[in-house]
């Protein structure tokens, strides 16, 4: 399964990995939600954390679509709420 | 709908916009390829503005740093000259000052990571527009073959996804240089007119007061430096009188 990091490029996750993605996922959307910053700060790295340490960086000069993308690193929680409203990162 | 979810859908609709597929595979190839090379070139500029901005910042923080340096030294020559109103004036605009240094200084470290960024984004972009048109002229050899096209089309989509991605950190970046344009605007019309009093920056009203009692009582606690420095010098000139 490919999965892009924002800013930080495409990794090949084995599909075991997929449910606690998922769940992580959940937990994530119940957080910008509550507007839980700490909460919000925790997730993102346990689900960034999860692709960067048990998948493999997709080679640079490979052309390939990916399965699912993942925020940057530094998204606010600001960003992620509107994010959500569809606002903000839809620009024209 | 999941955090992954929505960021792949925003992805794929910035790619989308990049890349209208235009209908002989031929053409569309030569249009992707140069959408991705005028991309590279907004990479490059957007690098080169932040440059700029982080230059220009650099040497206000510098001017700044000079004021605090002339403030200090005309609260002591008031207060030499026994004016300690005006000593304190004078370290109360040096207090705001030497809080802008601080903030000019945070911008300045953002700036430097934010760029870092953008170059790795634009090497890695770079890589794969390499790969891109080695494909693209493969391809187009071949064109009759239906794998290649298949082979194709997921090596575009790949191609945009990157470009995507590239456009949504150009854009994070435009959005924050231009913000720090904007308050280094602000200092400059600030600084012409003598004032930077008003710690510009905090924005909320509680934030204000605190950063202001922190500012009196750090006036207060150099005015009591100055006065003791002061005695310190009358007293020593006194036993100097007395030893000749």
């Amino acid at each position: 399964m490919i999965v892009r990091i924002l800013t930080e490029g495409q990794f090949n996750l084995p599909g075991v990995h997929i449910d606690t993605l998922n769940e992580i996922d959940n937990k994530l959307v119940e957080v910008v939600e509550s507007e839980d910053q700490e909460g919000f700060d925790r997730y993102l790295k346990e689900m960034l954390d999860l692709v960067r340490e048990n998948a493999i960086p997709v080679g640079v000069d490979e052309l390939v679509e990916s399965d699912l993308v993942l925020p940057e690193p530094d998204i606010t929680l600001v960003e992620a709420e509107e994010l959500f409203t569809g606002e903000g990162l839809l620009p024209d | 709908m999941g955090v992954l979810t929505r960021m792949s859908t925003v992805v794929r609709a910035k790619m989308n916009r990049l890349l209208d597929k235009a209908e002989d595979p031929r053409e569309t190839l030569d249009f992707a390829y140069e959408k991705q090379m005028e991309m590279l070139r907004n990479v490059k500029r957007g690098v080169v503005e932040m440059v700029t901005t982080k230059r220009r910042l650099e040497l206000q923080a510098s001017k700044v740093q000079e004021t605090v340096v002339k403030l200090e030294e005309q609260a002591r020559q008031a207060m030499a000259a026994g004016r300690e109103d005006l000593a304190r004036l004078a370290l109360q605009r040096k207090q705001a000052s030497v809080y802008e240094l601080d903030g000019l200084d945070q911008q300045v470290a953002n700036l430097e990571l934010e760029q870092e960024k953008l170059t790795k984004a634009e090497q890695r972009l770079k890589a794969k527009v390499d790969s891109f048109r080695t494909r693209k002229e493969i391809v187009k050899a071949q064109y009759n073959a239906a794998q290649a096209q298949v082979r194709i089309g997921s090596a575009l989509s790949g191609i945009s996804e990157e470009m995507g991605d590239v456009q949504l950190s150009i854009e994070r970046a435009e959005t924050k240089t231009e913000s720090l344009r904007a308050r280094a605007g602000a200092i400059d019309e600030l600084a012409e007119a003598g004032v930077l009093e008003d710690f510009s920056g905090r924005e909320d009203q509680l934030g204000k007061e605190l950063a202001q009692i922190t500012a009196s009582q750090n006036v207060e606690d150099e005015l009591e430096g100055l006065r003791a420095g002061l005695h310190s010098d009358q007293k020593k000139s006194l036993t100097d009188g007395g030893q000749q």
